[in-house]
């Protein structure tokens, strides 16, 4: 019997593939093609505290081997979230993570703690502007990434993950400061600024001129980085960044990753999380691991 | 909705840039109702990634035929027109909210250019409609739409073929004969057909195109203004086809 199961914060996920925030609804969507209760974890679309309308298409445009996004954290807002959302994933056996973005850390607060009964992780999506700073993004200071995830603590007493913007110089000290406040996982990475040009009308192709790169695209960067953070902290970490088959999330979890999350490749193959699941498991017992944690770091890379 | 690898069955050019292809899926066929669309994955590799949304054209219900109408503009469209018959092609589908069917009213259809794809099976299934088509210069799948209505009027910009302009002109001097207009095509017609039927109190029904990453909901990149100024629609699965009432076409 090989043993698939991560523990996160002393909960315990029943295997390692997750869904990444944003690229799966809040589920219902891709019911249709697979049993949910396969998944190790669900993590939900991003929600803020109140209704958010997102930004002005267009909101996509295809690159090389990824995609640009510009959504603007499109939700109906926590209530709604709690509400309306909620009921249908809670049919599942499928432990949810919430997704939480705010301009302020007394946004943040409030949001988990009205989360915590409700959902059995909080990931705090620290690629927001931090309004009391002039708007400059909570994730690419220590600093705030330290202040939000130490106040979010106090609140909630469920598994807190802190999910990584990618934007930074040094992703290893904003990993260490989530650690220091009481992070119990940290997830990496969010998308990746980038930019697109319409040159017949020399106009950025976005309103908002930058948007975020995802997809297979983005691998080698997101490899690289959770390799980096694997070097930092003990708390558990989930990888993600264009992952689109069992080979990519194997090489996560040799650079360190305890679980693996799929975003962008749900939308070109839905089944591909259970691809991904079913890959990992023939790829143990092919190679006579039984634990998972065997994959990782010491029997990882050499 | 379900994915699916269908068998081709043909693919060919029927007029410059323009392709018929017919694939098969009895389960797909079963399903679809016109204005619904297949997203399409144009390669087995990641670049191009995403797939393509692609109209329904035509339903062969008996023996699972799906016709498909497209116009190659770029690299997905350009690897469907190197496809063979015998290939298979991953499909998601049927996806979207079709055309409304009523019984006992008069309608007309109206499409421009490509648009004319998910026109051809709501001209089947309405029997009775009075057609208009639009096309630049060199007009396709002209005789189809004729097999499914005695009233087909064809423009052509160039003058080419049919009578010289733009349907929609046709449109307005007919206007109140209907009791719905349906539309496919460039978003400036849709724009005119939406005012001139709302101006005239004509039910009307717009198919609409954006582009897509997951089209079934879950991305929420598709995203159309609404007449509602609070909310976008999302065209995967609000649409592809709206109530003019719903969408606001202004730039
Ligand atoms: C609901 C719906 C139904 C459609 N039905 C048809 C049809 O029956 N026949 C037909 O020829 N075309 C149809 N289109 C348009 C078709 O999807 C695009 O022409 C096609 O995606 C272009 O792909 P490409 O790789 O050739 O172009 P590229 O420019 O290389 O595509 C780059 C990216 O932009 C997207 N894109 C580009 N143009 C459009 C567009 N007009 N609409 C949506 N996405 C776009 C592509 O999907 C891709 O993600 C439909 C679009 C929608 C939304
Ligand atoms: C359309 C879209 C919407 C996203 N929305 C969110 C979000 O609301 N919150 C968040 O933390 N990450 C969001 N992400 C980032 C993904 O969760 C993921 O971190 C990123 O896309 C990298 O993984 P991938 O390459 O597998 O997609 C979004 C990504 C995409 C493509
Ligand atoms: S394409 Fe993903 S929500 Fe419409």
């Amino acid at each position: 019997m090989i043993d698939m199961t991560v523990n996160i914060g002393g909960r315990r996920l029943k295997n390692p593939v997750l869904v990444s925030s944003g690229t799966f609804g809040f589920g219902k969507e891709y019911s249709n093609f697979y049993d949910f209760n396969l998944l190790g974890a669900i993590t939900v679309k991003g929600i803020t505290l109140k209704p958010r309308k997102g930004n002005k298409p267009p909101r996509i445009m295809e690159t090389s081997a990824g995609i640009l996004n510009s959504v603007g954290l499109e939700n109906p807002g926590l209530y709604s979230f709690i509400e309306n959302e909620l009921p249908f994933l809670k049919k599942y056996s499928v432990p949810i993570i919430a997704n939480i973005s705010g301009n302020t850390i007394e946004e943040y607060s409030l949001m988990a703690k009205e989360l915590n009964e409700h959902v059995d992780f909080i990931e705090l999506n620290v690629s927001c502007p931090n309004v009391k700073e002039g708007g400059i993004t909570f994730g690419t200071k220590p600093e705030s990434v330290y202040e939000v995830t130490r106040e979010v603590r106090k609140v909630t007493n469920i598994p807190l993950i802190v999910k990584l913007s990618p934007n930074v110089t040094d992703i290893g000290e904003m990993a260490l400061a989530a650690e220091n406040a009481g992070a119990d996982c940290i997830s990496l990475i969010n998308t990746l600024m980038g930019m697109a040009i319409d040159i017949y009308n020399r106009k950025p192709f976005f309103n908002n001129v930058v948007a975020g790169l995802s997809g297979p695209a983005v691998k080698p960067i997101a490899l690289r980085m959770v390799w980096q953070v694997a070097q930092k902290v003990n708390i558990p970490i989930i990888g993600m960044g264009g992952i689109s088959n069992w080979q990519d999330a194997i090489e996560f979890m040799m650079a360190g990753a305890d679980a693996i999350s799929i975003g962008t490749a749900n939308f070109y193959n839905p089944l591909a999380p259970k691809e991904v699941l079913e890959g990992i498991k023939e790829y143990m017992i092919e190679n006579g691991i039984n634990d998972l944690r065997e994959i990782k770091i010491n029997g990882g890379v050499k | 909705m379900r994915r699916e690898f269908c068998k081709i069955i043909s693919n060919f050019r029927v007029a410059n840039n323009v392709y018929k292809m017919v694939i098969e899926s009895k389960s797909i066929s079963k399903e679809a109702l016109p204005g619904q669309f297949l997203h399409i994955k144009p390669s087995q590799n990641y670049d191009p990634l995403l797939r393509r949304p692609i109209s329904i054209c035509d339903l062969d219900q008996d023996k699972g035929g799906i016709t498909l109408l497209y116009r190659v503009c770029g690299k997905g469209t350009r690897l469907f027109a190197e496809i063979k018959p015998g290939d298979n092609l991953d499909i998601i589908g049927p996806l979207g909210k079709g055309f409304p069917i009523f019984q006992n009213k008069k309608s007309a259809i109206i499409g421009g250019g490509i648009g004319i794809a998910p026109l051809l099976i709501l001209s089947k299934w309405l029997k009775e409609a009075d057609i208009y088509l639009g096309y630049k210069d060199e007009t396709y799948m002209t005789d189809e739409f004729m097999n499914y209505s005695d009233d087909v009027c064809i423009y052509t910009e160039s003058g080419s073929r049919g009578t010289k302009g733009y349907p929609i002109e046709a449109l307005e001097k007919n206007i109140n004969r209907y009791d719905i207009v349906y539309a496919c095509g460039p978003k400036q017609m849709l724009r005119a057909i939406k005012r001139l039927c709302e101006k005239n109190l004509v039910e009307c029904y717009l198919s609409m195109e954006e582009r897509m990453g997951c089209g079934i909901g879950a991305c929420l990149v598709c995203a159309c203004e609404s007449s509602n100024n609070d909310e976008y629609k999302k065209v995967c699965i609000d649409g592809p086809v709206f109530n003019s009432k719903e969408v606001n076409l202004d730039d």
